[in-house]
């Protein structure tokens, strides 16, 4: 057998090359914005704003040379899931990126604001399990490993918990109301950070999807119970109490 | 409903190299059926078993069953020719008859099998040119040689002819591969036209070829210099082309030996 399509290789091999350098700098951007969140550095906030332009040439080349690649070289079997994945990540790589922004800004705004020592170790403790949710998904595409992509609903599962709790920690353990106007920023930026386990989740899929053929969606996010505790109702009556916290009283 | 194939355990030969070894598969009725694989992995010779044409060939023979609506067409009284008839032919080039003209190219099957009246002609070399989707571009020069036609329409005329006799199955060796893209993606559109009427079996060197209008593709391959052609996988045609299960499709359809 002769070893033909050099050229095609190369340009695969690039782009691989080129994702895995994205998925280092949005993981970059995205630990700098948390950082700005415990610190409240304005000038460290900006870098982080102007840091995604960096992370938005990656995306645009990734893109560019994905459908020069379509277009010119009739990808096809694990070519053409090894691209089709190469389109889904790059897309995910830069919305973690986005929301490095977004904390960025929020914690912009936030800036004067009285924090909550609580709140704030919990969104630490969230964005280390992003963090390392985003290092697990891009290893696991890297090394083609599908157990480890298949450990990242579990990884997520301590963060989707931290997020819905988010809103009574925030309620309950204000003291004040400029501490609370802080407070409702931070569970905008909590979010952002579930968002990002998310999108670690779903970069697990395709390497599942890249390797076995098969494209299953890990979890399903439009089961009923997963959004339902996030209500208000579930974490916080009108007297601003628990829900429960009475349960089997007369 | 069109008819099928069901192949089992053929081999062929000729003279004493083995050609092709134990292939089994079934071409399913309605559908397109692509052959692919490099060259010399037994595309061709395949196909020339299915209609009973390999044995032409001096010192060639096949072993095996060939089921055609039940009957195997290796079994002894089967006449060959009916076979022949009843499994049309379009080969790699277009082969009009050139001293003939487009209605008699189209009705050169029947000049074969005993004479019929001119209006009914007629109607066949109509009814088989319309299908063919050359009509419209002949009808009013239908005397006129068939050699003065376009590479495409010559291979479309070759199409009308096999299909004039009403076949039960059309196979085609390589249709597209002395033709220009545009004429091939027109060849492309009758096949899946003629997918309504007829169970087809396409041997393609090209390989996106197969992908458009195959609904199922078989993998063959010799794996080394002198081996015969083996039957490597055979499946949905969108399953081959994204998730194909034996690695050496892989390798073949993405191009990464050859």
């Amino acid at each position: 057998m002769v070893e033909t399509r050099r050229h095609f290789q190369e340009q695969l091999d690039e782009l691989e090359s080129i994702i895995l350098r994205m998925g280092v700098a949005s993981h970059d951007l995205f630990r700098r914005a948390l950082d700005v969140v415990a610190t409240g550095n304005e000038a460290d906030a900006d870098a982080v704003i102007a840091g995604d332009d960096e992370v938005d040439a990656f995306y645009m080349e990734i893109e560019r040379g994905i459908v020069v690649v379509f277009a010119t070289q009739g990808p096809v079997a694990s070519d053409l899931r090894f691209l089709a994945t190469l389109l889904h990540i790059n897309l995910h790589l830069e919305r973690v990126a986005d929301m490095g922004v977004n904390i960025a800004k929020i914690a912009k705004a936030a800036h004067g604001l009285p924090p909550n020592p609580r709140v704030l170790r919990t969104l630490q403790d969230m964005g280390v399990i992003a963090l390392d949710m985003l290092n697990a998904a891009m290893d696991s595409f890297a090394r083609r490993d599908v157990a480890l992509a298949r450990s990242l609903p579990e990884m997520d599962d301590p963060l989707d918990n931290l997020n819905r709790g988010m809103l009574a920690e925030v309620l309950m353990e204000s003291d004040g109301r400029p501490m609370l106007e802080w407070g409702v920023h931070m569970h905008v930026v909590s979010r952002q950070i579930e968002r990002v386990g998310d999108h670690a989740v779903d970069i697990g899929e395709q390497v599942a999807y890249l390797v076995t053929g098969v494209f299953q969606e890990f979890t399903d996010a439009s089961h009923p119970e997963v959004e339902e505790s996030t209500r208000l109702g579930d974490v916080l009556r009108f007297d601003g109490r628990p829900l429960g916290a009475d349960q089997g009283e007369p | 409903m069109a008819a099928s194939f069901e192949i089992a355990n053929l081999s062929a030969w000729y003279g004493n190299r083995l050609a092709i070894e134990d292939m089994s598969l079934s071409v399913e009725p309605n559908q397109v059926t692509a052959l692919i694989g490099p060259s010399g992995c037994g595309k061709s010779t395949l196909v020339r078993c299915l209609n009973r044409l390999h044995e032409l060939i001096p010192g060639a023979r096949a072993q095996g069953k060939v089921v055609l609506d039940g009957e195997n067409i290796y079994d002894a009284g089967v006449d060959p020719v009916s076979v022949r008839r009843a499994v049309g032919m379009v080969f790699q080039r277009p082969n009009p008859f050139p001293t003939m003209s487009i209605f008699d190219n189209t009705i050169a099957g029947f000049k074969l099998n005993g004479r019929k009246p001119k209006a009914e002609l007629l109607e066949i070399v109509q009814r088989a040119l319309t299908a063919a989707g050359l009509w419209d571009e002949v009808k009013d020069r239908l005397d006129a040689p068939a050699t003065g036609l376009s590479g495409g329409q010559q291979q479309r005329l070759c199409i009308a002819r096999a299909i004039a006799v009403q076949p039960e199955i059309l196979l085609m060796d390589e249709p597209c591969s002395a033709l220009d893209p545009v004429a091939t993606l027109r060849i492309e559109d009758l096949i899946m036209e003629l997918r309504e009427r007829y169970t087809i079996v396409l041997v393609t060197h090209n390989m996106q070829q197969a992908a458009r209008v195959a609904d199922r593709t078989a993998f063959l391959l010799a794996e080394l210099a002198g081996d015969p052609g083996r039957l490597i996988e055979i499946g949905p045609t969108k399953k081959i082309f994204t998730q194909p299960e034996d690695k050496r499709t892989e390798g073949y359809i993405t191009g990464r030996f050859g």
